[in-house]
């Protein structure tokens, strides 16, 4: 790891079932620490790298590795266990469980007593809806609160990296801060972060580093606010309150 | 009709509505972690009573102590049918497994009368004759171990379904696969482990309705019929809503027996299955999810 990131992919490409490439060469690398936001239109491929990442999509081909480590292919428990969570789009809480045995599952693979209760305790200090909420059926939470109890969980065994999915989708705007905040509270804890976000001005305000993903490639790279000035970024991402409006690229145009 | 009667089938309704449940949560606890019906579940039953019937006749071996073999072999044949048939399939399509375990019961059924021929038979103990009373009510020894059996087993099936770390892996897959996985459960193991769990309970089930009825080969297509009836009513995914939906019909089948003519009997499942969907589509404890998925 002498290159300080804790995540780097080469050339990687990826698709589901027996159909066409959805990933087609993705090349990036996320410093330790670092608080990283992914934009990029519908269909871009956003999810499928998070998924690729995380083990629940198999790569075809290209390198995906993790603290020095090749996890591509890697079962996604796997993954988990050396250190790289995520939380996927939509909800994923586990929904007729408490939302106290949904933050537990989250420690499945600790089995040390005394870990798994600093872990809880740490948990409940960063979101205190855990406490509040406890014995609630996580299904019946809002949208916000279950957002709040997967990062939770996400957070249990001390995960280096965390991987969220448009967790401000369909959130109230209160709900929606609340999260980002949450976000930015982990990484100032030391976590590494790998944000995607439709929303390409609120995710780039509030992340250190951004990229832009298009037709299963990576397309700029590079500082978050910088970004946000750049020309072609502003007229592709940032029109109308900043949500992606032209996701289609000029027709016949081949990304070499 | 007189009172005595009617605690009698009360009685005799909870004790067979805790075999129905034995029988009917293993279902449920298949269908919830693999999404497919497991047409082979009663002819597995059987199965366990023919296993049951062949341990007594040769060594004498009490049927409710064959339970003790019959669980370990199940759960070793539940893991091979998983993982040698079912797991390779269930990525492909699903409508495939299913048909892969309508090919199990036919394949269990022909190999049932091959070997036993296709005459009906019962497992006959010293004791089935015998009543024990009961606040001056006879119930019979075999309906009344049977009963009792079924409720301490399914008893340590949510013991290790809601009190231990795989049993929350259990449900967890149940509820969210992906988020499952996610939190570093193995989800294929964790599947294989809950699949043969459920062939574990139907497998205990076999002597213990082979106790109280008499079984050939084919009788698995009519029991069948009663576990899905209860699986339905009582809302797919929830094992307490199965085991309710079980209690129930044990106890309206008894009450019914006594109070409707005979020829009521074989609908009545099938009535107050239509008569429950009808006014709650999702069935008992059937969860209507919020959000996504
Ligand atoms: N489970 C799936 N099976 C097949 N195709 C999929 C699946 N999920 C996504 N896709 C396809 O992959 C492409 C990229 O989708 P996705 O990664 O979800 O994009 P994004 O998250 O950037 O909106 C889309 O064309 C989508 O239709
Ligand atoms: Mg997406």
């Amino acid at each position: 790891m002498s290159s300080g990131n804790v995540l780097e992919m080469r050339q990687l490409f990826a698709g589901y079932g027996s159909g066409g490439d959805i990933l087609r060469g993705v090349d990036l690398q996320i410093e330790e620490g670092d608080f990283m936001c992914l934009i990029g239109p519908n269909g871009a491929g956003k999810s499928t790298l998070l998924r690729t990442i995380s083990g629940l999509v198999k790569p075809r081909q290209g390198s995906i590795q993790f603290r020095g480590q090749e996890i591509g292919g890697l079962r996604p428990d796997r993954v988990f266990r050396l250190g790289l969570a995520h939380v996927p789009q939509g909800r994923s809480t586990f929904p007729d469980m408490s939302v106290w045995e949904n933050v537990l599952m989250g420690a499945y693979t600790l089995h040390d007593r005394r870990i798994r209760q600093e872990r809880l305790e740490q948990a409940c200090a960063m979101f205190p809806i855990v406490e509040r909420q406890r014995n609630k059926v996580a299904g019946l939470l809002s949208g916000g609160e279950q957002k709040q109890v997967e990062m939770a969980r996400a957070t249990m065994t001390g995960a280096r990296m965390i991987l969220l999915d448009e967790p401000t989708l369909g959130l109230e705007p209160r709900a929606s801060r609340t999260v980002v905040e949450k976000m930015q509270e982990l990484n100032a804890s030391g976590v590494t972060i790998l944000l995607v976000e439709q929303n390409a001005r609120t995710g780039l305000a509030a992340s250190r580093t951004g990229c832009v993903m298009e037709l299963g490639r990576i397309k700029l790279q590079g500082h978050g606010p910088t970004l946000l000035q750049d020309p072609e970024v502003k007229r592709l991402y940032l029109g109308q309150g900043g949500t992606m409006t032209a996701p289609r690229p000029p027709t016949g145009q081949v990304v070499a | 009709m007189n009172g005595q009667l009617l605690a009698q089938s009360l009685v005799l309704g909870i004790l067979t509505g805790g075999l129905y449940g034995l029988t009917s949560v293993g279902l449920s606890l298949i269908f919830g972690i693999m999404r497919i019906i497991n047409i082979a579940h009663a002819a597995l039953i059987v199965l366990g009573s023919y296993l049951a019937l062949a341990l007594f006749r040769s060594f004498g071996l009490d049927p409710l102590l064959s339970i003790l073999l019959l669980i370990p072999f199940f759960l070793l044949l539940g893991g091979a049918i998983q993982w040698g048939i079912l797991d390779k399939l269930s990525s492909k399509d699903l409508t495939l497994t299913v048909l892969a375990t309508f090919g199990v019961a036919i394949i269990v059924e022909g190999l049932q009368g091959a070997i036993w021929s296709s005459t009906y038979v019962s497992i006959r103990t010293p004791y089935s004759l015998s009543s024990v009373q009961v606040a001056g009510l006879y119930i019979p020894v075999v309906r009344v171990m049977a009963g009792l059996a079924s409720f301490v087993l399914l008893a340590a099936v949510f013991v290790l379904l809601y009190r231990t770390n795989l049993g929350r892996a259990i449900r967890a897959t149940t509820q969210n696969r992906t988020a499952a996985q996610l939190v570093g459960v193995h989800a294929g193991f964790v599947t294989t482990v809950a699949f043969a769990a459920g062939l574990a309970m139907a497998g205990a089930a076999g002597p213990l309705l082979g106790m109280l009825y008499s079984f050939y080969p084919a009788t698995h297509w009519l029991l069948i019929g009663k576990l899905l009836a209860i699986v339905v009513l009582g809302g797919l995914g929830s094992l307490t809503g199965t085991f309710a939906a079980a209690l129930v019909l044990g106890v309206a089948e008894q009450v019914a027996g006594v109070t409707l003519p005979l020829e009521w009997g074989p609908m009545l499942f099938y009535v107050l299955l239509f008569g429950t969907l009808i006014v709650r589509p999702q069935g008992f404890f059937g969860a209507v999810r919020r959000g996504s998925l």
